[in-house]
């Protein structure tokens, strides 16, 4: 695969060339960074650590419809899919995060939703030269520089950008902007080194998972789970903010004689997520609910597609609004093994 | 602030036949991170502190407790639960009582004088976060940052939380025990965040909150923190009637947040706890003052003060002007 340098000062015309396609990139609005559409270079932030929303939704809407009717007509209309998408600035961990959801995608059934829009998607990353206070990536099998899941990745030298293609796909992008970039060359690729390394020690929380996966069953009466989930208030942050989590609902929405089936974004963390029709529930209280949050990263991910489902973004830490902190959980379950 | 005088009060109450726990701050994972913790033993009582870190109103925990059914022959826990209150968290106790969300024999309320709390995300933003603990501390008119060994000043306007700016009560309404004098009440800065919304046009307005009403992700975190927000049957998780559709899109999130910021006209006691823990970082707080404004200059009336007083949303006075209730 190749790899190219693009001058900074070039950057507004490469974005300008992608700008004739569906490009999402991140931008500021308000305090928070998020993925958006961008018209231009200089719309896009890439000096941030990671998007308060991570990308999951270019494959993943949080709403998505699934199908239109009308009431008392057996007639289903799909809604067409939206066009190819760029996403441009990805972190490699949200990136890597795809790759993880995917296999649920295409397990026992090949979600045709998820994976339609999974292949409209580029994925152009951009490593991490200033890892987040709360990022533990390389605990659990990531790195600043992973390209797993991404087409091609980017990496910031301070004047320039290396731009090293993944996949075809990225291949293609390279080609397509071939007048703006200059050939890599060894200088590059040392100074690429020297950074991703000087990432990799900045990372300052890290996780030891060895022995939790097979451990975790024996600890379902565990005190721990009491202890770290008393203050937890029940909301849906950690898990619509995780990159990883991929859990939804499906209802019909009526409007009128209009209706649309949709699937939505669901949360483990609600009371509702487990509530039988009976009005029993199975996951009473939210012990049980961040003891499920836990095993199903840790435990059952793990035991079914040999992945932990956690990329160590942070997010969760960063936002719970009561300092419940996944790296502090795993660290009283592995003592408790 | 006086920690031992706070440690010892709680030990004795935490020692008490009749009491369950007790709810206080504690030292955070990280940083300038507080977190809630439950006390059950004098052991516990060491964990406890107070600071200007301890942001969050833990009067929320007074209702949030999930009763699961009791297994036959066993009889509910029905001793008190203590809990730790500013003079904004206070007012929330009072308006439970108020509601009878809870009961006054069921709650020991102890008090904390408060001479405002720091916007964490100001502090770590002006001053750096670090993965280190840290301490900040009152320190007369300004807040004392202490870390790694070295004392940094920092003018108190500089990293104030908002709602301490707009703070009427810094002392507790309501109390048991009191861990340390009161404070001065300072004087009031000017609520600019609501009034220059207010000298908007209707247009100007609809199209601010739709802007942020469009970033909500509903994970109803701002729900979920609110003292006050207590229903145990929830529009939001109703299904039959679906009241609120689970798609996310502007027409939704928006019935969403303007029937959440009814709901709590008369009852918000101003914590600013939404705001705070907003991932979208959406301006509840601005949503939630107006409606107290409203209230306050309409009808004179102030929630979360007197216990005794009727709920504002269910009270009528027969001499009404408007009859259209009858």
């Amino acid at each position: 695969m190749s790899a190219m340098l693009l001058n900074k000062e070039k950057w507004p015309e490469f974005v300008g060339k992608l700008t004739g396609k569906n490009l999402w990139a991140p931008k500021l609005e308000g305090e928070a960074m998020r993925f958006a559409p961008v018209a231009a270079g200089d719309e896009i932030s890439l000096d941030y650590g990671n998007t308060r929303v991570p990308p999951k939704g270019a494959a993943f809407p949080q709403t998505e419809t699934m199908y239109l009717f009308q009431l008392g007509n057996i007639e289903m209309e799909e809604p067409k899919l939206e066009e190819e998408l760029i996403l441009l600035g990805v972190r490699p961990c949200d990136a890597r995060a795809m790759t993880i959801i995917e296999k649920l995608f295409r397990w026992d059934f090949d979600d045709p939703y998820y994976l339609k829009r999974r292949e409209l998607v580029t994925l152009v990353g951009l490593a991490c030269n200033e890892p987040g206070l709360n990022c533990f990536c390389s605990s659990v099998g990531g790195a600043p520089d992973s390209t797993e899941g991404l087409d091609l990745l980017m990496y910031d030298l301070g004047d320039s950008y290396l731009l090293e293609a993944v996949t075809a796909k990225g291949e293609a992008l390279l080609a397509e902007t071939k007048e703006l970039l200059t050939d890599s060359d060894a200088g590059a690729v040392k100074a690429k080194e020297q950074l991703v390394a000087d990432a990799g020690s900045k990372i300052k929380r890290t996780v030891d998972h060895s022995g939790i996966p097979e451990g975790l069953p024996g600890l379902w009466e565990d005190p721990l789970w009491k202890r770290v989930s008393a203050s937890c208030i029940g909301c849906g942050t950690c898990t619509y903010l995780c990159p990883t989590c991929h859990c939804f609902d499906i209802q019909d929405e009526v409007e009128g004689f209009e209706a649309r089936r949709c699937r939505t974004w669901d949360s483990c963390m609600f009371e509702e997520y487990t509530m039988h029709t009976s009005g029993h529930n199975p996951r009473p209280t939210r012990r049980e609910r961040t003891r499920n949050r836990i095993n199903h990263k840790y435990n059952y991910y793990v035991d079914k597609f040999d992945v932990i489902a956690c990329v160590g973004c942070g997010r969760c830490i960063n936002l719970c609004p009561v300092n419940i902190d996944i790296v502090e959980i795993l660290r009283q379950v592995k003592e408790a093994l | 602030m006086d920690l031992e005088q706070l440690r010892k009060t709680a030990a004795e109450v935490v020692a008490r036949d009749d009491v369950k726990y007790l709810i206080g701050w504690k030292k955070g994972s990280y940083g300038y991170r507080v977190a809630p913790v439950f006390v059950e033993d004098a052991a516990g009582v060491a964990e406890l502190i107070f600071s200007p870190l301890c942001t969050a109103n833990l009067a929320t925990y007074l209702t949030l407790v999930e009763k699961t059914p009791l297994p036959r022959g066993q009889e509910a826990d029905k001793r008190k639960v203590a809990v730790m209150v500013k003079g904004c968290d206070s007012r929330a106790v009072v308006q439970l009582l108020v509601e009878k969300g809870i009961h006054r024999e069921d709650v020991i309320v102890i008090g904390c004088p408060c001479p405002g709390v720091v916007d964490q995300s100001l502090l770590a933003e002006k001053y750096g976060d670090t993965k280190e603990l840290v301490e900040v501390k009152w320190n007369g008119d300004s807040f004392l940052l202490v870390r790694g060994g070295e004392e940094i000043k920092i003018p108190r306007d500089e990293v104030l939380a908002e709602k301490c700016r707009l703070c009427r009560f810094p002392n507790p309404v309501i109390s048991d025990h009191l861990i340390s004098d009161e404070v001065e009440k300072r004087d009031l800065a000017e609520d600019s965040g609501v009034s220059e919304l207010e000298a908007k046009d209707v247009d100007g307005r609809w199209e601010y909150w739709e802007e942020q009403f469009n970033k909500c992700i509903r994970c109803y975190s701002c729900r979920n923190v609110c003292p006050l927000c207590y229903c145990q049957d929830c529009i939001l998780d109703r299904l039959n009637p679906t009241w609120i559709n689970r798609a996310v899109n502007f027409s939704e999130n928006t019935a969403f947040n303007i029937s959440r910021a009814f709901h709590l006209a008369g009852r918000c006691i101003e914590c600013g706890e939404c705001e705070r823990v907003c991932p979208a970082n959406i301006p509840l707080g601005k949503i939630n003052r107006k409606m107290a404004r409203e209230v306050r200059e309409k009808y004179g009336f102030e929630p979360g003060l007197d216990p005794d007083a009727e709920p504002f949303q269910a009270s009528f006075k027969p001499d009404d002007p408007e009859d259209f209730i009858l």
